[in-house]
């Protein structure tokens, strides 16, 4: 009567451990659409996950970032002003915290457009990197027009961000941090001003690495 | 003589209990003052200046130089509701951002904003009253605000 039971859980506790063993992989958010592929001349059903539109923006240092020099890393991707005296500060230094984990990290990078780019020159921009201890171009502060910055906040990354004069500073926008992989599907978003999820965006990022280191 | 040491030991008697109501009304609204201080800090200074009165690293200074929170508790008042663009020198490092103005708070609200900054985060100044805030704001409003580093 014992030997049973005591199979059952040893049983039990290998299915258990099983499931705790098995790769953990981040999902991937946005639309998607199947398409019709024709491989070796069958027809097979390929999903399209919905990607971050090519931009190309400058940054700090007067370096054009896109798409292509994305290529390589995974990102980080959030959205502020320099002179925002909401969420911005709150989110600058919980992102803080990852860039100092994954500094010199060539895979990992972090994007922070402004959304006001009227204020927020290249002089400015790359004051507030140095004042933040920023250095090199592993997190890049980017300037483009309003226009394409919003556009890209909304269908690329489904932020969103928009000037509301009714506010303190001017601007409104999500508090969001887009974890975007190397084939730019967005694999997380995260409230920027909670320190948990943020600490959960950290672990994620180590997993979604992983994914690469694998292959 | 019997008379007397009843009178005086009665006299010592009501002289404490008067004087320690008195201090006990005072801690009372001190501590009033704190925590809505606390709530109120939450709502118009923590995005900025961060739950630990830390700031952010050198753009938004913190609220832990004793020294510069002491020197210029006459303008305290005054840098909230006007805001602040001079640099500033706090514990040796210059910061030289922008605060904004926050011309909406009542000077209660400024007495227990402030009351809950200068008894937190390493300082401890005592009360800040409602009187000391209109005074203050009177004195700067008539100068131009200056900053004492």
């Amino acid at each position: 009567m014992k030997i049973p039971s005591l199979l059952v859980l040893f049983t039990g506790s290998l299915f258990l451990f099983a499931c705790n063993s098995a790769p953990k992989q981040l999902p991937i958010l946005g639309s998607r659409e199947p398409v019709e592929k024709i491989v070796n001349g069958k027809t097979v059903i390929d999903t399209v996950y919905q990607t971050i539109p090519a931009f190309s923006f400058m940054n700090q240092d007067s370096a054009i970032i896109n798409n292509d020099s994305l290529k390589n890393s995974i990102y980080v991707a959030d959205f502020f002003f320099t002179s925002c005296p909401s969420i911005c500060p709150i989110m600058s230094k919980n992102l803080l915290t990852v860039y100092e984990k994954f500094k010199d990290n060539q895979e990992v990078r972090f994007l922070s457009h402004t959304i006001d780019p009227k204020h927020d020159t290249i002089p400015v921009l790359k004051k507030y990197a140095d004042k933040l201890g920023v250095k090199g171009t592993q997190w890049s502060f980017l300037l483009g027009s309003k226009d394409s910055v919003y556009l890209l906040a909304k269908d690329g990354y489904m932020s969103y961000s928009k000037q509301n004069d009714s506010i303190p500073g001017g601007y409104e926008h999500s508090g969001y941090f887009l974890l975007v992989d190397k084939d730019k599907r967005i694999r997380g978003a995260y409230d920027g001003t909670d320190k948990n999820q943020v600490a959960q965006m950290s672990k994620d990022m180590d997993i979604l690495l992983t994914e690469y280191h694998k292959k | 003589m019997r008379k007397i040491i009843i009178l005086i030991s009665f006299l010592a008697i009501t002289f404490t209990v008067f004087f320690s109501a008195c201090v006990n009304e005072d801690s009372i609204k001190y501590q009033r003052y704190y925590s809505d201080g606390l709530q109120m800090y939450k709502d118009h200074c923590q995005s900025c200046h961060m739950d630990d009165g830390n700031g952010l690293a050198s753009l938004i200074p913190p609220l832990s130089d004793t020294t510069y929170l002491k020197t210029n508790r006459k303008m305290l008042a005054c840098y909230i509701v006007y805001g602040l663009s001079n640099t500033i020198t706090i514990n040796g490092k210059q910061y030289d951002g922008k605060m904004p103005a926050e011309k909406h708070l009542a000077s209660i609200d400024l007495a227990k904003i402030l009351t809950y900054i200068t008894n937190s985060f390493g300082n401890k100044q005592g009360i800040f009253d409602v009187k000391e805030i209109e005074k203050n704001l009177i004195d700067c409003s008539r100068d131009t605000v200056k900053v004492v580093i």
